[in-house]
């Protein structure tokens, strides 16, 4: 069977190697082909109603492997004039791709569309300036999950602020010396920046002078280092990173009590933790003053027309449409499963409560009132290098449990960041 | 240099005599160890996604054909257009690198000339150089020539082996006698005869072993489909289970089709070697690395 | 663009006796035999070609790339921020002031004194046990210890990754059950042997196989004859076997050194299962992280061509070494 099913899949291979030269067709007559790099899961599936619609201007998704990779292959890719027409870029690589000319200006085409969403969202595509360089596509505000059941258990309340927080967490150790409230990872810088850019980090800004500035180590951020860090010390944060088999076990079998996470987080936990369905419920993430209502975010991302476009309107048609359309939002939620950034996305009835979290049935009218909280980030032209000094900083600070540690690891962040840029000939100051 | 099969007598000549509990013991520790990692795939393959990581590691679970059907299902059976490109990519790949190595090795060996030595010292150290190293330079030649992101662009990097030219020089040199070239040569054949009529039958062992090394070397190379091939329809297996286990932090890794894909990733790898070792021959000289 | 794929194939028909080999083509009117003298050039043609393609040209491109750098201007935002400009040795200026590299190269160092004397002196024992004429069941060992060579490298750290958690592995499971203590294998030296592990596993079989080929081409007489003399299975081993096999311990040894300062899969496969590994943690991360994380891919050459000429240096003494061992065989 196997054998018939590889033979089978040979001659369609062979097939397809004589004539791979569609790149070139790219005339006036017959329909506009577009190709459009994204790794969200089932986007194809939004495609096709695009396709079924829009008969002159074909879609064609290539999935591709999440995150930092994408964004070399890109720059790669355009260094050798093959960028795909249309990108799904996160909000953090978006310095790196403009600043490499990977993505293109499309503010002629979709301008007006400012109008569909938040203030903040659009700012992360214009970056500040008169250029627009993408369509936001979804956002992700930060939440805390916990789980319902085990914090009635324990007696453990909901924390309003991290100094209620690190209660919780301490209680929670007391009650089952098994578990932690949750984990702090340094393997997820995005969860970190989040967190930072809701204590007021503001980690790249560009004045008008023409000057990056670079705030890693700024007094928001190490409050947040700070504060993880004593935790970790003290024994009542884990130390394991997320995303292993381990850390979905712990989920699992709820010796992680809580999860600070994104508005996508039931989809994660749908298949981390398969046991715990109707077990969790969602709340605001702690305030650093109580009173305060600001959230930070963790992930989303944008659709960008790309440079080597040839077809660079129909391809911002597309980016628009998919984005703003009411029933390609629908597809959105149903499909990849995002949270649209577009504000008519996210009310209404495109989104129903996740079935992970059917005991909480106002999961998507809360995750509004979160959304529009969210501090704006800020984010520069080399976020991986400050990612990798992260990992490698604070995956030896959180090993050794060290407070201290976890400060040094910021501050070599920071340098290390700040070199890079000034390496590269970048003007930059430090904050 | 005789021929020699995995599956050979091992005993040779058989004096029936006690049986050596030593060594016997030693093998058996060893092959358990091999095993043990393959006989987890497997069982973990048979697990449901809150059986994986809930039930003991060696308890068979209940969830193989869900998670085949599930592995079947994803993406409208992209897995199995990436089961078929990898055998496309390691077949056709190594059946050209056996051509090639054929004829560069056997002109090495078999005929003196000017530059010769320099010629396969020159080769031999493209082993020595990481693929890492060439993988983004062929990626953006390649795209010079349009060529990037297609099943060429696999292909033609894949298919000169320096460590097959050089086996089948050693192979060509103890297996074609010089005798038979002459003769045939008075005889009237043209090169390209003696060596496609007399030569190449003799070296089969030795080509078979370098069909063989380039067809796992292919099937196993991860780096350069990453680098090269941006469609994920053109996918090989490895890139493929990489992109289901990379997924990112909005999407948690797909664990049991993960599992389940690697199970079914080393079979055909597996049953190629148990078909073909009869045919396969692994001479005194040979040594090689896995990528 | 279109007619790039054609000059590339013209080369194949008429280029590559005098491409990229430094020798010239010989065909020479004059000799007696024209035929059969440009014979082995046109047997080498294909092998010679796609050499320069795709190993000559591309090194050479690697270098000019490592010898250039990318100059921001501003704030790098907008068209024509971002220039290649010559940068001289300041790429390898970096990478050899770089104490990160040299902490890799010595990662991989260690790394290397684990897993080579393990892996190829299990080869050998296993090997010899093979050759042992009264040991049972040796060919379905044989296949055994060979079979994980059929799986590929990333999918072996990943199936060991998931042995190697405790939550999931079943080795902590029997620890735990018998009240032993449970190691870490991701910290510290562990790691060391966590990852050679993995290279040992994938590995042994294949050079059991490359030595055990080797014990076969002895003539059994030799055995006979040590044998009426008296000489134990361990004594025939030791005295006339491993010396015999020599040569291919050697070259498997060459070989393995070269793997190890590559090691690449395993580290990678096992990072996000841990904090504990630095993403500079052996040579080809590094480079993988300046060219595929960062996308520096001038300063990933410039190390690239460091790595690849420290190969160089070291086979090339290895090769000398083994030489004086082959030859004998080869004679």
């Amino acid at each position: 069977m196997l054998a018939g099913a590889a033979a089978l899949g040979l001659t369609s291979t062979l097939a397809a190697c004589g004539g791979s030269d569609d790149k070139d067709s790219g005339d006036s007559s017959g329909p506009v082909k577009l190709t459009y790099w994204s790794w969200a899961p089932n986007m194809e599936k939004v495609a096709a109603i695009w396709n079924k619609k829009n008969p002159d201007i074909t879609v064609t998704v290539s999935k591709q492997a999440s995150g930092a990779e994408i964004v070399s292959k890109l720059i790669t890719a355009k260094k050798a004039g093959n960028a795909p027409d249309l990108i799904q870029a996160e909000y953090q690589s978006l310095p790196t791709l403009v600043s490499n000319d990977v993505l293109a200006d499309i503010s002629q085409y979709v301008k007006d569309a400012k109008s569909e969403f938040a203030e903040g969202a659009w700012k992360m595509v214009t970056l500040g300036t008169d250029a627009v360089y993408g369509v936001p596509q979804d956002s992700a505000p930060l939440m805390f999950y916990y789980r319902e059941d085990l914090f009635k258990q324990h007696g453990l309340s909901v924390p309003k602020t991290w100094t209620e927080f690190a209660e919780v967490a301490r209680a929670a150790k007391k009650a089952a010396p098994d578990a932690y409230l949750t984990t702090f990872s340094s393997n997820d810088p995005g969860l970190f920046a989040g967190l930072a850019q809701q204590a007021g980090g503001q980690w790249w800004t560009v004045d008008g002078g023409g000057k990056w500035t670079v705030g890693i180590d700024d007094a928001g951020t190490q409050q947040v280092a700070e504060f993880w860090g004593g935790l970790v010390q003290e024994g009542v944060i884990d130390n394991q990173p997320m995303y292993t088999p381990a850390w979905n076990q712990a989920l699992n079998k709820g010796t992680h009590l809580a999860w600070i996470s994104a508005v996508w987080a039931p989809g994660v936990l749908v298949s981390s933790a398969p046991d715990t369905k109707g077990k969790w419920r969602m709340a605001p993430l702690p305030q650093w003053k109580s009173g305060d209502n600001v959230t930070g975010s963790w992930g989303g991302s944008s659709t960008g027309v790309s440079s080597d476009s040839k077809h660079a309107e129909a391809a911002a048609k597309f980016a628009r449409w998919i984005n703003t359309d009411p029933e390609a939002l629908a597809a959105l939620v149903k499909y990849p499963a995002v949270y649209p950034a577009a504000t008519k996305g996210q009310s209404g009835d495109i989104l129903t409560t996740p079935e992970f979290f059917s005991n909480q049935a106002d999961f998507y009218t809360t995750a509004a009132e979160i959304a529009a909280t969210a501090a704006p980030s800020a984010w520069g032209p080399n976020v991986q290098t400050a990612y990798t000094a992260f990992q490698d900083g604070f995956g030896s600070a959180t090993k050794a449990k060290k407070e201290a540690q976890f400060l040094s690891a910021l501050s070599t962040m920071q340098s290390k960041t700040f070199d890079d840029m000034k390496k590269q000939g970048f003007e930059v100051t430090e904050a | 240099m005789t021929p020699l099969t995995l599956t050979a007598d091992a005993t040779g000549p058989s004096r029936a005599r006690r049986t050596a509990w030593v060594p016997t013991l030693v093998l058996i520790l060893g092959a358990l160890y091999c095993l043990v990692p393959i006989a987890w795939v497997i069982i973990a393959a048979t697990k449901d996604r809150s059986e994986l990581f809930s039930t003991f590691s060696f308890a068979p679970g209940t969830g193989l054909l869900q998670n085949l059907s599930d592995l079947t299902a994803y993406r409208d059976g992209i897995y199995w257009q990436w089961m078929a490109n990898s055998a496309f990519y390691a077949g056709f790949g190594a059946l050209l690198s056996a051509a090639v190595s054929a004829a560069g090795g056997y002109a090495l060996g078999r005929y003196s000339f000017r530059g010769r030595e320099a010629v396969f010292k020159l080769i031999l150290a493209g082993v020595l150089v990481p693929g890492i190293v060439l993988a983004v330079p062929q990626y953006l030649l390649l795209s010079k020539m349009g060529l990037a992101d297609s099943y060429w662009s696999m292909l033609l990097p894949s298919i000169l082996s320096p460590y097959g030219v050089y086996l089948v020089r050693i192979y060509a040199a103890a297996s074609v006698p010089t005798e038979l070239m002459e003769a045939a040569r008075m005889d009237g054949a043209s090169e390209w005869r003696i060596f496609s009529r007399i030569a190449v039958p003799m070296m089969m062992p030795g080509l078979i072993t370098v069909f063989l090394f380039q067809f796992v070397g292919i099937w196993n190379n991860f780096l350069l489909p990453y680098v090269m091939l941006a469609d994920d329809t053109k996918f090989p297996i490895t890139l493929g289970l990489y992109t289901l286990l990379a997924q990112g932090a909005s999407q948690p890794a797909l664990y049991t089709l993960v599992i389940t894909g690697c199970l079914l990733a080393i079979l055909p790898l597996i049953a190629l070697f148990l078909v073909i070792q009869r045919f396969w021959s692994l001479d005194l000289l040979s040594g090689s690395i896995k990528s | 663009m279109t007619s790039a794929p054609l000059k590339g194939s013209d080369r194949v028909e008429v280029g590559p006796l005098a491409d990229g080999t430094g020798t010239a083509p010989s065909v020479r009117p004059s000799s007696p035999r024209r035929r059969g003298r440009s014979a082995p050039y046109w047997f080498l043609a294909p092998t010679l070609t796609l050499f320069a393609a795709f190993t000559v040209i591309p090194i050479g491109y690697a270098v000019w790339l490592s010898l250039h750098k990318v100059q921001v201007k501003g704030i790098g935002l907008g068209k024509g921020a971002r220039a290649e400009v010559w940068n001289g040795f300041g790429n390898y200026a970096d990478v050899l002031n770089n104490s990160e590299f040299g902490h890799s190269v010595l990662r991989a160092f260690g790394y290397g004194l684990i897993v080579i004397p393990t892996m190829l002196g299990l080869a050998l024992v296993f090997a010899l046990m093979l050759d042992t004429p009264k040991a049972r069941s040796a060919s379905f060992a044989r296949l055994m210890i060979f079979l994980p060579y059929a799986v590929p490298g990333i999918i072996a750290a990943l199936m060991w990754g998931f042995l190697y958690l405790p939550a999931v592995s079943p080795f902590y499971y029997l620890l735990d059950k018998f009240g032993l203590p449970e190691p870490d294998l991701f910290n510290g030296g562990n790691l060391y042997l966590s990852f050679a592990n993995i290279a040992v596993w994938g590995g042994t079989g294949f050079n059991m196989i490359v030595i055990y080929t080797a014990l076969r081409a002895i003539p059994q007489e030799i055995y006979e004859a040590a044998r009426i003399d008296g000489a134990s299975d361990l004594r025939i081993a030791l005295s006339i076997k491993i010396p015999i096999v020599m040569p291919s311990l050697v070259l498997t040894f060459f070989f393995s050194v070269i793997a190890t300062l590559q090691v690449f899969t395993e580290p990678m496969a096992l990072k996000p299962l841990t904090n504990n590994l630095q993403s500079t943690w052996s040579p080809l991360m590094a480079i993988y992280d300046s060219a595929f994380l960062k996308s520096d891919i001038y300063g990933a050459s410039a190390t690239a061509v460091v790595l690849a000429l420290a190969t160089f240096v070291l086979s090339f003494t290895l090769l000398r070494i083994s030489d004086r061992y082959t030859r004998e065989d080869r004679a």
